[in-house]
C-alpha cells in the first residue's frame, strides 16, 4: 500500500468549492457581530468626541480668578464671594441655607477648565452672564487654535470645554447650555428607581416563587404565565399611558416621583419574574427532596433552602432589570418627567425628571451646544449602567455554583 | 396516630405564605386589567367625539388644527415604514448571528457573543436615537442630498441594529433546541457544516425563527425613543423614507409632552392611538406564541 | 477483577483472521483520546467485504467509539485525538489530505435512536442524494429503490411525499433512517445499536433487513444484545475497556471463546 501519495487520495478528494463555501459561510456569519461592535464603538467614540468642544467665551467680568484642582465647590464659592467684598458671616449664613446656596451656585458656575491663564486643570467661577461667542468641534477648534487665539476680542477667552465635568454632575438643568447640569435628573432617577424596585421586587420575586415552587401546573399557573408573557411584550410607552391615566389622573398623584415609580415598577415586574424563575430553576431538585425528607414543610423548604440558594441569581436579575429601568425614557415622559424642573426632588410627591428624559429633552432642542450637553448626559448614563452591569457580572462570577 | 392528624396544608403559616404569594402575583393580573381599563375608558370618550370610520379611513392626522382630522392611516404608515426598514436590517443580521451561535460558536465563545448582544440590548434607546439623529442622519444626507433631517430611514436603520438581539436570541434558542441526533444524521450522510445549518437545522427550527421575527416586529412597532428623536413628529401619509413622518409611538410622545388640556378630543386621541398600538403588539405576540405551538416539531 | 492494567498490553486473540485481500476496512493500531482520557487502545482489526461484523461488549467499552472512528464522526467531538490508521479500500481516511466529509459520503451510518429529519419521508431519503447532486427522475427512482430495500415501501408508498418522517412509528422511523443511509449506495454501512430503542417486533423486522443487506453492503453493527449479534453477524468483535479482546467468526466466539473475559461476558457473568 503506497501511503506517500503525491496527490490527495482520489477516493476522498475534497470538493474545493464546497470547502471554500463552507469557510466563507462561517466567516460571513460573523459579519453582523463585527458590524454591531463597530457601530457600538462608533457610538461611544462619537459621544465622547461630541462631549468636548473648543469655545470662545466672553465673560463680562473678564477672566475670573482661578482656583486649584481639588477644592470643594463651597470653598471656591466662599473665596470668590470674599473677593467680591462679602463678609465671612454673610457668606457662611447664605451657604448654610440650602435655598440661598442653590441660588448662589446657579449664579456662580464653578467650572473645571483644562487651560487657564494660571495653568491647566483649574477651576474658574463664571457668572450667568458668561456668553458664548463661538463653538467649534474638537478637531476644528484644535486645528485653528492659534488663529482663534490671535483673533480673540475684548474680554474673550478661548477654552477647551469638557462638557462632562464635575459641576455638570451636580448642577440643575438650565435654559442655557453652558450652565445646564444633570444633577436634578440623577436625583430623580435615584428616587424613582428605588421606589420602583420597592414595588417590583416583592411582586416579581413572589410571583416567581409561586410559579416555580407552589404552582408548577394548573389553571392559575397557566393564567399567570400567559398574562406575564403578554405583559412582557407590551411596549413600555403603553405602561406610560397606563401611568398617565391611572396614577397621574385617577389616583390624583399628578406628575410626581410616586406616579413614575409605580409605572416603572409595573414595567419591571415581568423582567424580575423571568430572571428570578431562572435562578429558582437552577436550584437542583435533590436539594428540595433532601429538605422534604428531613420533615420540612413546603414553606420551610422554599424560604430556608431554595430561596437562599437562588439568592445570588435573583440579585443579579434585579440589578439587570434596574439597569433596564434606568434607561427607560418613554414611560416617565408620559407621567410628567418632561417638565422643566430646576429643583432637586425632596420626596415622593415632588416634581422630577430622570436622566434619559433629560437627555431626550436636550437632544430634541436641536441646538448644537445642547447636543454636547446631551452627549455628556449620555456618558453619565452609560457610566451608571456600566456600574450596574459590572456589579451583576461580579455577583454572577463570585457566587457561581456548580451543582 | 397523632402524627397523621396534623394536616400540613391547614397549618396557618403555610396558608398565610401561600395567600401572600398569590396576592403578590395578582398584581401582574391587575396590571393587565389596568392597562386595558385605563385605555378603554378614554378610548370610549374618543369615539364618542370621532366616528370610527374617520379614525380608520381619514387620510390625515391633525388633532391640533383648527379643523382637526383624526385618521390613523398616516401614523400606521409611518410605523410600518420604520418597522420595515428596521426588519430589513435586523432579520439578515440577526439570523446569521443566530446560525453562528447555534452551529459554529464553541462552548467558550458562545457566552461571550451572547454577552456582547446583552450589552447591545442594554443600551437605552434614547442613546440610539441620539446616534441616529446626530451621526447617522448627517452621514446619510451626504449620500442622499434631499433627505430630511428627521427621517424614517436613519431611525429605521439604527433601530434595526437595536433589535438584532431580539431576533438572534430567540432564533438561536430555537436552533439550539434541534436535537443533536438530527445533526449527526446529516453529518453522517456527508453534509458540510453549512449544509447542515441551512438544509437541516434552519428548516427544523423554522417555527421558532418565525416567532423571533414576529417578536422583533412587535418590538420595532412599540419602540419609541429612536423614532421620536430621529424620525420626526409630523404625521404624513407617505412611504417615502426621506420624508419626515410620525409613528404611533412618536405621536404619543409628542402629544404627552405638549400641553393638551385634559378632556379635549386631542387628549383622548392619545389613548386611541395607544390602544391601537397595544392591540397591534398584543396580536403579534399571540401570533408568535401560536406559531411556536402549532408548528413545533415533536421529536419522538 | 477486570482491570485495565491487565488488558493494557493485551494482544488481540484472533480466530480465522481476515486476509488483506478480503478486507474492505483495515484498522491498524488505532488509539483515540477524548481530551486526556484514552478511549481506544491500539486496535487492529479487518472488516471483510459483504459480511456483517458485530461489535459487542459491556457499555463504555469503546464499541461506539470504534464504530464512529470508521467514518470520522468522532471529529465532531471537541478535543478528540486519533493515532494510527484506518485504511478504507487501501486509503488511510485519517490522512491529513482526506476530507472527512467525503469519507462520510461513502460510508453510511444508522444511529441508536431513530433520528429522521423533520421533513417528509421523501425528503429524508433524498437528502444525501441531493447533497451528491441527484435531481429529477433519477432522484425519485433512487428514493423509491432505497425505501424498497429498507422494506418500508409497502407501508408508505401512498403517503411518502406528504407525510413527515416524524409521524412514523419507531420501527418505521428506524427503517426510514436505514433507507436514508443506503440511498446513496455506500459500500459500508455502520449501525450503532440500531434496535436498542425498538420493541421486539420492530427489532425482528430490522434484523431481517440487516441480513438482507449483506448482498450489497458491508455492515458493521454495534450491539448491546448478544443474541442479536449471534443471529445476524458473520464475525464478532468483543471489546472491553477500550481494548479489542477477541475477534473471530461469530460461531466460534459464541461457542468456543478463547479469552476468559470473552467467555465471562458471553455467559453473562459481567456486562
Amino acid at each position: 500500500m503506497n501511503r506517500s501519495l503525491e496527490s490527495p487520495p482520489q477516493a476522498f478528494s475534497t470538493d474545493p468549492w464546497k470547502t471554500r463555501i463552507d469557510r466563507a459561510f462561517a466567516r460571513a456569519l460573523l459579519i453582523p457581530l463585527a458590524v454591531s461592535i463597530g457601530l457600538l464603538a462608533l457610538l461611544l467614540g462619537d459621544t465622547v468626541y461630541r462631549s468636548f468642544s473648543v469655545q470662545v467665551v466672553r465673560a463680562d467680568e473678564g477672566p475670573g480668578k482661578t482656583y486649584p484642582f481639588g477644592l470643594s465647590a463651597n470653598e471656591i464659592l466662599r473665596q470668590e464671594l470674599l473677593a467680591r467684598g462679602y463678609t465671612e458671616e454673610e457668606i457662611s449664613s447664605s451657604l448654610q441655607d440650602p435655598t440661598e446656596r442653590r441660588v448662589l451656585l446657579l449664579q456662580n458656575r464653578v467650572e473645571l477648565m483644562w487651560n487657564t491663564q494660571d495653568g491647566p486643570f483649574r477651576y474658574v467661577v463664571t457668572g450667568l452672564r458668561d456668553e458664548r461667542v463661538e463653538d467649534f468641534s474638537l478637531a476644528e477648534g484644535l486645528r485653528r487654535w492659534n488663529e482663534l487665539k490671535a483673533n480673540l476680542g475684548e474680554g474673550e477667552r478661548l477654552v477647551l470645554n469638557p462638557w462632562l465635568d464635575q459641576s455638570f454632575l451636580t448642577r440643575p438643568p438650565s435654559r442655557s447650555p453652558l450652565t445646564a447640569g444633570i444633577g436634578v435628573a440623577i436625583w430623580g432617577t435615584a428616587w424613582v428607581l428605588s421606589l420602583a424596585l420597592l414595588i417590583a421586587i416583592p411582586v416579581g420575586v413572589g410571583t416567581a416563587i409561586l410559579l416555580e415552587e407552589y404552582l408548577r401546573e394548573g389553571t392559575l399557573n397557566r393564567i399567570l404565565e400567559v398574562n406575564l408573557r403578554n405583559l412582557a411584550g407590551v411596549p413600555s410607552i403603553v405602561y406610560g399611558l397606563l401611568g398617565l391615566a391611572l396614577f397621574v389622573r385617577e389616583f390624583g398623584l399628578g406628575p410626581s416621583i410616586l406616579a413614575a415609580a409605580l409605572t416603572l415598577g409595573l414595567l419591571g415586574i415581568p423582567v424580575i419574574v423571568v430572571t428570578s424563575r431562572e435562578a429558582l430553576r437552577a436550584v437542583p431538585e435533590s436539594l428540595r427532596q433532601a429538605a422534604f425528607a428531613l420533615g420540612a414543610t413546603r414553606r420551610q423548604v422554599v424560604f430556608r433552602v431554595v430561596v437562599p440558594a437562588a439568592l445570588p441569581g435573583m440579585v443579579t436579575g434585579v440589578i439587570l432589570s434596574a439597569a433596564r429601568l434606568i434607561g427607560e425614557a418613554a414611560p416617565p415622559l408620559l407621567v410628567g418627567a418632561a417638565a422643566y424642573v430646576p429643583f432637586f426632588p425632596n420626596g415622593p410627591m415632588s416634581e422630577y425628571t430622570v436622566v434619559p428624559v433629560q437627555i431626550y429633552l436636550w437632544v430634541s432642542m436641536n441646538i448644537p451646544e445642547f447636543s454636547r450637553v446631551a452627549a455628556a448626559g449620555i456618558l453619565v448614563m452609560l457610566a451608571m449602567l456600566s456600574g450596574l452591569y459590572l456589579m451583576a457580572l461580579y455577583l454572577r462570577n463570585r457566587f457561581r455554583r456548580e451543582w | 396516630m397523632e402524627i397523621l392528624k396534623q394536616r400540613p396544608s391547614r397549618n396557618p403559616k403555610e396558608v398565610l405564605t401561600f395567600v401572600l404569594l398569590v396576592s403578590l402575583s395578582s398584581v401582574t393580573l391587575l396590571t393587565t386589567l389596568g392597562v386595558i381599563l385605563s385605555l378603554v375608558g378614554d378610548v370610549v370618550q374618543f369615539f364618542r367625539r370621532v366616528p370610527l370610520l374617520e379614525f380608520l379611513l381619514a387620510p390625515e392626522w391633525t388633532p391640533l388644527f383648527a379643523e382637526p382630522r383624526y385618521g390613523i392611516a398616516p401614523l400606521i404608515a409611518g410605523t410600518f415604514l420604520v418597522t420595515a426598514i428596521a426588519l430589513l436590517v435586523a432579520i439578515p443580521l440577526g439570523l446569521s448571528l443566530a446560525i453562528y451561535l447555534a452551529e459554529y460558536a464553541s462552548g467558550s465563545t458562545r457566552p461571550r457573543i451572547k454577552g456582547t448582544l446583552e450589552l447591545f440590548e442594554g443600551i437605552p434607546t434614547v442613546v440610539f436615537g441620539y446616534f441616529a439623529l446626530l451621526f447617522v442622519t448627517p452621514l446619510l444626507q451626504w449620500a442622499i442630498p434631499d433627505l430630511n433631517i428627521f427621517n424614517p430611514l436613519s431611525a429605521g436603520l439604527v433601530m434595526g441594529f437595536a433589535i438584532i438581539p431580539y431576533v438572534s436570541n430567540v432564533a438561536a434558542d430555537a436552533m439550539e433546541s434541534v436535537p443533536r441526533s438530527i445533526r449527526e444524521a446529516a453529518y453522517a450522510l456527508g453534509a458540510r457544516p453549512y449544509e447542515v445549518a441551512l438544509r437541516v437545522v434552519f428548516p427544523a427550527a423554522i417555527s421558532g425563527i418565525i416567532a423571533a421575527i414576529i417578536l422583533a416586529t412587535s418590538r420595532a412597532i412599540g419602540e419609541t425613543m429612536i423614532v421620536a428623536i430621529a424620525a420626526g413628529q409630523r404625521p404624513t401619509l407617505t412611504l417615502d423614507p426621506r420624508e419626515t413622518i410620525a409613528t404611533m409611538t412618536s405621536y404619543i410622545v409628542q402629544a404627552a409632552t405638549g400641553d393638551q388640556p385634559t378632556g379635549s378630543t386631542a387628549f383622548y386621541a392619545l389613548f386611541a392611538v395607544g390602544f391601537t398600538l397595544f392591540l397591534l403588539t398584543l396580536l403579534l405576540n399571540i401570533l408568535a406564541q401560536w406559531v411556536v405551538e402549532r408548528y413545533r416539531e415533536r421529536y419522538e | 477483577m477486570v482491570s485495565l492494567e491487565l488488558l493494557k498490553d493485551h494482544e488481540t486473540v484472533r480466530s480465522a483472521p481476515v486476509t488483506e485481500a478480503e478486507a474492505l476496512v483495515d484498522v491498524r493500531r488505532l488509539n483515540l483520546w477524548y481530551g486526556k482520557k484514552q478511549a481506544l487502545y491500539d486496535i487492529s482489526v479487518r472488516f471483510p467485504r459483504n459480511q456483517i461484523t458485530a461489535i459487542i461488549g459491556p457499555s463504555g467499552c469503546g464499541k461506539s467509539t470504534l464504530l464512529r472512528s470508521l467514518n470520522r464522526m468522532n471529529d465532531l467531538v471537541p478535543g478528540v485525538r486519533v493515532e494510527g490508521e484506518v485504511l478504507y479500500e487501501g486509503v488511510n481516511i485519517y490522512d491529513p489530505r482526506v476530507d472527512p466529509v467525503a469519507v462520510r459520503r461513502q460510508i453510511g451510518m444508522v444511529f441508536q435512536k431513530p433520528n429522521p429529519f423533520p421533513k417528509t419521508i421523501f425528503e429524508n431519503v433524498a437528502f444525501g442524494l441531493r447533497l451528491m447532486g441527484f435531481k429529477g427522475s433519477e432522484l425519485e427512482d433512487r428514493v423509491v429503490e432505497a425505501l424498497k430495500r429498507a422494506a418500508l415501501w409497502n407501508e408508505v408508498q401512498d403517503r411518502f411525499r406528504k407525510e413527515s418522517g416524524l409521524r412514523l412509528s419507531g420501527g418505521q422511523q428506524q427503517r426510514l433512517c436505514i433507507a436514508r443511509a443506503i440511498a446513496v449506495e455506500p459500500p459500508l454501512l455502520l449501525m450503532d445499536e440500531p434496535t436498542s430503542a425498538l420493541d421486539p417486533i420492530a427489532t425482528q423486522a430490522i434484523e431481517d433487513l440487516i441480513t438482507g443487506l449483506k448482498q450489497h453492503y458491508t455492515v458493521v453493527i454495534v450491539t448491546h444484545n448478544m443474541q442479536q449479534a449471534a443471529r445476524v453477524s458473520d464475525r464478532t468483535l468483543f471489546m472491553h475497556l477500550g481494548v479489542l479482546v477477541e475477534e473471530g467468526p461469530t460461531e466460534l466466539i459464541f461457542t468456543k471463546p478463547k479469552h476468559p473475559y470473552t467467555e465471562a461476558y458471553i455467559t453473562g457473568r459481567f456486562g
